[in-house]
C-alpha cells in the first residue's frame, strides 16, 4: 500500500537533491535530503523500511551523482537500518531526539562513505572531510530536520 | 532455513542489502573499467534509469533556472519600476523649477523695463468660486502695497488690490464680476469699459456709435480713471455682439491665464503714463 508513496518519496528526494539543493547551499555547504528522509521514515517505520529506503535512495543518488556505484547505497542502507532500531531504546517521538538522530546519522553516513571510498583510494583525509563537509552538512541537515519536525506540528496546532 | 529467515528477517535483510552494495563496490574495484558481466548487468539496468533521472533532473534544473530567472526578472522589474517612478517625480520637480524659473525671469525682465518701482509678490491663495474672483498675494501694507494699486504680469493686467492686510493683500481679478476697467481697442483706439463676467471672461462695453471693434482685436488699458496706467494688455476680442440700445458689447478673453498666475508685480497706485512699451503682448 505504501510502496507508491515510498517510490514517490525516493524520486522526489532525489530530484530535489539534484536540482534545488545545489542552489540553497550556504558557503558551499549543501544539505543531504535523502539522509533526512531516511532518518524520518526509519524512525517511524522501523529498520526494514529504513534499510530498503536507504538502499533505494542511495542507489538513486549513486546513479545520479555518477561516482562509484554502491557508496551511497551501502551507507544509507546501513544508516537507515540502525536508525530504524533506535525506537527500541529512545523516545523518538520527541522532536529534539529526532533532530539529534538526524545530525548523528548525517555524520555516520559521511564517515561510512569516507570509509567505503577508501576502496577507491579517495585522496582527502577524514579530518579535513569532517571539518569542511561532514559536520557542516550534518548541521544543515539538523536545521532542515528541525523544520521538518516542528513546522507540521505548528501547522497541525492551527 | 525459512524459520531462520523469519526469525532473523531484519538482519538477513541488512546482510542482503550490504552484500549487494559491497558486491557493486568490489566488482568495480577488482576489474575497474572492464566489462564485468555483473557491472554490465547493473549498467544495463541503471543506464535507462540514469538517463531518465538525468532527463528529469535536467528538466527540473531548467525549470528551476527558469523560475530563478523569472524571479530575478520580477525583482529587476520592481526595482526599475521604482526607479522610473523616482525619475518621473524628479523630472516633474525639474519641470516645475524650470517653469518657475521662466516665470520669474519674465517677471524680472518686466520689472527691469518698467520706469517705476514695483513690488514683486507671490500668489499664496486663490478665491475661485465663480461669484467672486480674487487672489491673495504674500505682500501687504508693510511692503508698501497700496489699496487699488494695479497688479500685472508680463502678459498683461491681473487686477487691482481690493483688500490690504499687514503682510498680505487681496487682488480683485479683472474677471471678477464687480471689476470694471477703462479699455481701448488698440487697432482703432475706440474706448469703452472692460467688465468681469461670471464664468471667467470679460465684456467690453462700447458706445453704440463706435464701430471700430472686431474679433481678434487687442484691448489695452485706456488710462482713464488713473487707476491703471495706459497701454497694458487686458485681452483679445473673441466675438462682437450686435448693438442694443446705446451700447455695443464684445466678449473678450483675458490676456493673462489667471488660473495659473504664480507671481505678480504690484505697481504704485495712481500711476499715469503709457506702459505699452513695457508689456509683451501686441
Amino acid at each position: 500500500m505504501r510502496l507508491p508513496l515510498y517510490a514517490l518519496a525516493v524520486s522526489g528526494a532525489t530530484l530535489v537533491q539534484g536540482t534545488v539543493v545545489p542552489v540553497v547551499g550556504i558557503g558551499g555547504v549543501v544539505p543531504d535530503i535523502p539522509v533526512i528522509l531516511v532518518v524520518l521514515l526509519a524512525l517511524r517505520r522501523g529498520p526494514e523500511v529504513g534499510c530498503l529506503l536507504g538502499f533505494a535512495l542511495g542507489l538513486a543518488e549513486d546513479v545520479l551523482v555518477g561516482g562509484p556505484l554502491g557508496v551511497h547505497t551501502v551507507s544509507k542502507a546501513f544508516v537507515g537500518f540502525v536508525v530504524g532500531t533506535l525506537p527500541r531504546w529512545f523516545l523518538v517521538s520527541r522532536a529534539a531526539v529526532t533532530i539529534a538522530v538526524a545530525v548523528l546519522a548525517s555524520v555516520a553516513d559521511g564517515v561510512l562513505r569516507f570509509g567505503l571510498l577508501q576502496i577507491f583510494h579517495y585522496p582527502a583525509g577524514l579530518g579535513e572531510l569532517l571539518t569542511r563537509v561532514i559536520l557542516p552538512q550534518a548541521a544543515y541537515n539538523g536545521l532542515l530536520a528541525t523544520a521538518a519536525v516542528t513546522l507540521p506540528a505548528v501547522w497541525m496546532r492551527r | 532455513m525459512v524459520t531462520l529467515w523469519v526469525r532473523y528477517r531484519r538482519y538477513s535483510l541488512l546482510g542482503l542489502v550490504l552484500v549487494a552494495g559491497a558486491s557493486l563496490l568490489t566488482l568495480q574495484q577488482v576489474r575497474p573499467g572492464e566489462g564485468l558481466w555483473v557491472a554490465e548487468a547493473v549498467a544495463a539496468v541503471t543506464a535507462p534509469v540514469q538517463l531518465g533521472f538525468a532527463r528529469v533532473h535536467r528538466g527540473a534544473a531548467e525549470l528551476w533556472t527558469t523560475y530563478l530567472g523569472w524571479k530575478q526578472l520580477h525583482a529587476d522589474r520592481t526595482r526599475l519600476s521604482a526607479e522610473v517612478t523616482a525619475l518621473r517625480l524628479r523630472q516633474l520637480r525639474y519641470d516645475g523649477l524650470e517653469t518657475e524659473n521662466n516665470r520669474l525671469r519674465e517677471l524680472f525682465a518686466l520689472q527691469e523695463r518698467l520706469p517705476v518701482r514695483t513690488i514683486g509678490a507671490e500668489v499664496v491663495a486663490r478665491e475661485w468660486n465663480g461669484f467672486t474672483r480674487g487672489l491673495t498675494i504674500g505682500r501687504g501694507r508693510v511692503d508698501g502695497v497700496e489699496r487699488l494699486a494695479p497688479v500685472i504680469v508680463m502678459r498683461g493686467v491681473v487686477g487691482r488690490i481690493a483688500g490690504l492686510r499687514r503682510n498680505s493683500a487681496i487682488v480683485q481679478l479683472l474677471t471678477d464680476p464687480a471689476s470694471s476697467i477703462g479699455g481701448v481697442v488698440n487697432r482703432t483706439r475706440a474706448q469703452g469699459l472692460v467688465e468681469g463676467v461670471a464664468g471667467g471672461r470679460l465684456r467690453l462695453k462700447l458706445a453704440a456709435s463706435e464701430e471700430g471693434v472686431q474679433s481678434g482685436d487687442l484691448v489695452l488699458t485706456s488710462g482713464i480713471g488713473e487707476l491703471f496706467p495706459k497701454g497694458l494688455p487686458l485681452g483679445r476680442v473673441l466675438r462682437v455682439f450686435p448693438a442694443t440700445g446705446v451700447f455695443r458689447t464684445a466678449e473678450v478673453e483675458p490676456a493673462v491665464d489667471l488660473a495659473t498666475v504664480e507671481e505678480v508685480l504690484v505697481l504704485p497706485r495712481g500711476m499715469t503714463g503709457d506702459l505699452a512699451s513695457a508689456s509683451s503682448e501686441r
